[in-house]
């Protein structure tokens, strides 16, 4: 969990340090910032819920491609 | 695609000896890198692995790249035989790890791993430290590019 400091550093973080380097080299800290206010179980939940999700969203198109693919009556 | 909680449940009520190492490890620190598998360190004395062949195996577990005509068996036989077996299982894809690059085996990576309380069970999941000297001993471009991240939550934590 995160105190007020901790999500101050997080906003703003200091010069040369990991979270100012790795803001710089393109890691979103909001995105640290919000999972820090979770536990460790929550994060695993959110987790599985993004993969799941993702499962979702690739089914319809997995069909679709499916019934785009050419059968051997399109070469008539 | 892979079933977290029941796999973590099962080898948790199986009593294995595990330590969750790899993205998911990463995502109970706080990271938001996305992965689509489990990654543990298992104990290698023959009653874990007897443990963990029984857990799984109701969940047809298979090496991934073993081509499906290949028959399989899976036994603590098969696991004290091997060493590391990237599995399909049907809760997904478990990745057995009797050594992980940069910490050791099993008594390494449990010194370097904190408990945490997953699903009402005590479980042990590699340190930030851990993680962080696994991805540089990988060494591979998708292991690098998580270090900044993973020291930003080491300097947090």
């Amino acid at each position: 969990m995160q105190d007020r400091s901790s999500a101050e550093r997080l906003l703003n973080p200091p010069p040369d340090s990991a979270l100012a380097r790795a803001r710089d080299f393109g890691v979103d800290l909001t995105l640290i910032a919000a999972r820090l206010k979770l536990t460790p179980e929550a994060r695993l939940d959110d987790l599985q819920r993004l993969i799941d999700d993702l499962e979702a969203a690739h089914a319809p198109n997995a069909r679709a491609t499916s019934a785009r693919r050419p059968s051997a009556d399109d070469n008539d | 695609m892979i079933k977290l909680r029941q796999i973590i449940e099962l080898l948790a009520a199986h009593e294995v000896e595990i330590v969750i190492v790899g993205g998911v490890a990463m995502t109970l620190h706080g990271s938001a890198y996305m992965t689509f598998d489990l990654d543990v360190c298992y104990a290698r004395p023959n009653e874990n692995l007897r443990r963990l062949a029984a857990a799984l195996s109701p969940h047809s577990p298979r090496p991934r790249d073993l081509p499906e005509a290949l028959p399989f068996v899976w036994d603590a036989s098969t696991l004290r035989n091997g060493m590391n077996f990237t599995l399909s299982t049907d809760l997904g894809d478990v990745d057995l790890l009797g050594e992980v690059k940069g910490v050791g085996s099993y008594n390494e990576a449990r010194e370097a791993s904190v408990i945490m309380q997953l699903y009402g069970y005590e479980c042990r999941v590699f340190t930030l430290d851990a993680l962080i000297a696994s991805k540089r001993a990988a060494g591979r471009p998708k292991d690098l590019l998580v270090l900044p991240e993973l020291e930003a939550l080491r300097e947090m934590s």
